[in-house]
């Protein structure tokens, strides 16, 4: 009797599949050089995407998800239009200025009424799988210890489905979810401006600075707000893993951290001749 | 010696005692805890001013409670407006430098109260368990530094508040639970089985804590091993949830 899942591993069973350029330095030409992030479906799960911003442009879908008792899980999909705040406008907006090809789906999770929105939270994300989106973007987060499970199994479901979730810490500390889990890109604000410049931090939970302080975002009705805070840099990571992803389309969730970890503009290459002690 | 009083009569009579006191035990007296906490973060930021709007049973409005400056006291909001609105509705802290630009800003609201601010740095008040509201500083002074910082604080401030409110709420919880059960047993029902009924009452926000009273009750019925047996149980747990990391 063989062990589970070791028919997996059987030689004409186990596909091939492509390593990273290790024997070289990853570079940024490698990695996102003229993609544009065509072909690559991107959920914005947050309080909805108004698709008239000039910033944001088309929408590929939308949808809202609201408490059904009678339903599945207690939730339900339904056709949805426009942004209750301007902040899924302004995320949406970030990820359209770094992957312009993008196809953006909108994902409401907020309403007029608090009670389920873990529930409702909990069902854009099972959604957005469902679906198949290759990078989900949550600049929302949830600190509610009842839902670690839930979102923990939501978490690991996409990270083997190659689905790149990218979560936004709380912007002030303390643990919140998804963005706690170590398969999830959880990213936090700097201070600089640059898009595409971001940082690795080797001590989590927040792995990854991008983007988020007095940065200018897309608004409600058109308009454009100066904002600080760690939902504006998440969409920045969210943005170069779906230009990253339409030129690499088969990379998993942990070849692309070593990517990032590898362009991070704190993290500087090995010297000649380094290697790693036995 | 005289007589002792029948249980029942003294059931009785407790029941009575509650029902006199009706809504006055309807709704937990935490006003001196708001108003200090409303103080201490005006004082902390150096600002204009603090409020406190905590969220309404059916979760729809923000009601302020308390602030320094009194006029919004009794203002409701909808969840769905303003900057307070979104911080409970993302549970993410907010700091906003010009409000003017900031098309979230309820400027009606303020306007009502007769004070408009410049700057406005928003926490939500939230456990691990549930969002209760959420507090405001309106014009914090020079000195309380660039808005990230001012973040970090309010936050910081925001939590030991929230779980002040929260143990607030669940001991007058417990308390009205308890006593909706004893007007029950003083009609002829079990204790243990009344308490469940409170438990299962609709609506009531605090029904698990009921529901554990309504178990211990049961317990009580039982032997000291099984007692004992229950609550090597219920620590073994607490240990657990204890060492878990946040």
């Amino acid at each position: 009797m063989k062990p589970a899942w070791s028919s997996h591993f059987e030689p004409g069973t186990l596909p091939d599949v492509t390593a990273l350029p290790l024997d070289a330095p990853i570079s940024r030409s490698w990695a996102w050089g003229g993609a544009t992030g065509a072909g690559v479906r991107v959920a914005v799960i947050d309080s909805g995407v108004d698709p008239a911003h000039p910033a944001v442009g088309r929408l590929a879908g939308a949808v809202a998800i609201e408490l059904d008792a009678d339903a599945p899980q207690g939730v339900r999909v339904v056709p949805a239009e426009g942004d209750m705040f301007g902040h899924g406008t302004a995320c949406a907006g970030v990820i359209r200025s770094i992957a312009p090809d993008a196809e953006l789906y909108s994902v409401r999770v907020l309403g007029r009424n608090l009670k389920g929105r873990g529930s409702a939270f909990a069902g854009g994300l099972r959604w957005a799988i469902e679906q198949g989106m290759h990078v989900v973007n949550m600049s929302l987060s949830t600190r509610k210890r009842d839902y670690f499970a839930l979102f923990h199994e939501l978490a690991d479901e996409a990270y083997f489905r190659n689905i790149m979730l990218v979560c936004a810490v709380d912007n002030v500390q303390g643990p919140t979810y998804p963005s706690q889990y170590s398969s999830v890109f959880s990213v936090a604000a700097h201070s600089r401006d640059d898009p595409f410049g971001f940082d690795y931090n080797p001590s989590p939970p927040a792995e990854f600075g991008a983007p988020g302080i007095d940065v200018e975002v897309a608004w409600l009705d058109g308009s454009t707000l100066r904002a600080t805070g760690n939902s504006f840099a998440a969409p920045h990571i969210a943005g170069l893993l779906a230009r990253i992803r339409s030129k690499h389309r088969e990379l998993t969730p942990f070849q692309a951290k070593t990517v990032l970890h590898a362009l991070a503009g704190n993290v500087t290459a090995p010297s000649p001749g380094a290697s790693v002690e036995e | 010696m005289p007589d002792r009083p029948d249980p029942v009569d003294v059931l009785r009579e407790l029941a009575t005692l509650a029902d006199q006191l009706g809504g006055a035990i309807g709704a937990p007296d935490d006003g001196e805890l708001l108003g200090a906490a409303v103080t201490a973060g005006r004082a902390m930021f150096d600002a204009r001013s603090c409020s406190i709007a905590l969220l309404d049973d059916d979760q729809e409005e923000l009601v302020y409670r308390a602030a320094t400056d009194e006029a919004i006291v009794g203002v409701r909001l909808p969840v769905s407006r303003g900057i307070a609105g979104w911080v409970v509705s993302a549970g993410q802290a907010t700091a906003v430098d010009d409000v003017a630009r900031d098309p979230r800003f309820a400027r009606d609201v303020a306007e009502s109260v007769g004070y408009v601010p410049t700057s406005i740095v928003v926490a939500p008040l939230q456990t691990a368990r549930d969002v209760l509201g959420a507090i405001s500083v309106l014009d914090p002074g020079e000195g309380s530094g660039p808005s990230a910082r001012r973040l970090d604080q309010l936050g910081a401030y925001a939590e030991p508040v929230a779980l002040a409110i929260e143990s607030s709420r669940r001991f007058w919880d417990v308390g009205r639970a308890l006593l909706a059960s004893v007007e029950a047993v003083a009609d002829g029902e079990e204790l243990h089985a009344a308490l469940r009924a409170a438990a299962d009452r609709p609506g009531d926000p605090r029904a698990d804590l009921a529901a554990m009273a309504a178990q211990l009750a049961e317990l009580g019925g039982y032997g000291p091993p099984e007692r004992q047996a229950a609550g090597d149980l219920i620590e073994a747990f607490l240990v657990y949830l204890r060492s878990r990391p946040g």
